[in-house]
């Protein structure tokens, strides 16, 4: 399966994970529409989990840091676990110095150890031994 | 006698340079944990500099958990505290735990005095303990070589 959504952000499934890696610097407006995209994929896919990329981004904003924050509520709503994976040392000390520490969201250093603690979450929210990360 | 300023100067940057080095040790103690002691007291610059060096060290180590000796540091207010709570949110970022060991009563209960919402951050008093738990998040299990080696080891604890 190929590249899924509208936003300038790739979506690839794999088996019932998403993968969207963020390829730039996103603007708000790319950020917006990932953020839809992502929901329609879970509704139209059915997926268990999604792993949001973050290794080649610099600068991650209030907006964005929010919009994360807000992408992984929605997709536990819609039934999906998202792990964030490869945020860089600068990325993590700005976001601390922002006051957004993703409260909430499961990280991961890279996308090998992710699709591993994605597999863990999905077995404990399918057992509803699920435990904020 | 701006040659003797000059040489204390070049003295003092060198003690600094020492001092730096020292500050911030941190020691993989096992393959996925990092272990970091902080001794004397944690100013901003410091713990940026702590932190920096940290974050690196999780990224090259590939590292799931870090423990944070407090052992030494002699008072902890609510600045120092609130440098430890960006390390431990910056090494969660990274996806690693941070756990903080060597609290002493006094710390303790300074904290809760503080109002400070330590309930997402893992304690316990001792490194050894501290190890023990990050063996047992990784599921390692530390046993005994030998049978003499295990009586001992049960009388010991």
């Amino acid at each position: 399966m190929g590249r899924l959504g509208v936003s300038r952000v790739p979506i690839v499934r794999v088996e019932d994970t998403l993968i969207a890696t963020v390829l730039e610097d996103l603007s708000d407006r790319d950020a917006l529409l990932l953020q839809e995209d992502l929901g329609r994929l879970i509704e139209r896919t059915g997926a268990a989990g999604v792993l949001l990329d973050l290794t080649v981004v610099e600068i991650v904003d209030s907006f964005l840091g929010r919009l994360i924050t807000d992408i992984t509520a929605a997709s536990r709503l819609l039934g999906a676990e998202t792990i964030v994976v490869g945020i860089q040392p600068a990325v993590a000390v700005t976001l601390v110095e922002l006051g957004l520490e993703f409260k909430g969201v499961r990280t991961a250093l890279t996308p090998e150890k992710g699709r591993r603690l994605l597999r863990q979450s999905i077995a404990e929210s399918r057992t509803g031994k699920y435990r904020r990360g | 006698m701006s040659g003797a300023h000059d040489r204390h100067q070049s003295m003092i940057d060198q003690q600094r340079m020492t001092i730096t080095e020292l500050q911030t040790p941190v020691i993989q103690v096992w393959k996925g944990i990092l272990a970091l002691p902080i001794v004397g007291s944690l100013d901003t610059a410091r713990a940026q500099e702590m932190n920096e060096a940290l974050l690196e060290k999780i990224v090259q180590t590939e590292s799931d958990i870090v423990i944070l000796d407090i052992t030494g540091v002699p008072v902890v207010d609510t600045a120092v505290a609130k440098h430890l709570l960006e390390t431990v949110s910056a090494a969660r970022l990274l996806g690693a735990e941070v756990l903080i060991v060597g609290l002493s009563t006094r710390t303790a209960l300074t904290l809760v005095q503080l109002g400070l919402d330590l309930s997402h951050v893992t304690t316990r008093t001792t490194m050894a303990r501290g190890l023990e738990l990050a063996f047992d998040r990784l599921g390692l299990e530390v046993v005994p070589k030998r049978a003499a080696a295990a009586s001992e080891w049960a009388g010991s604890a």
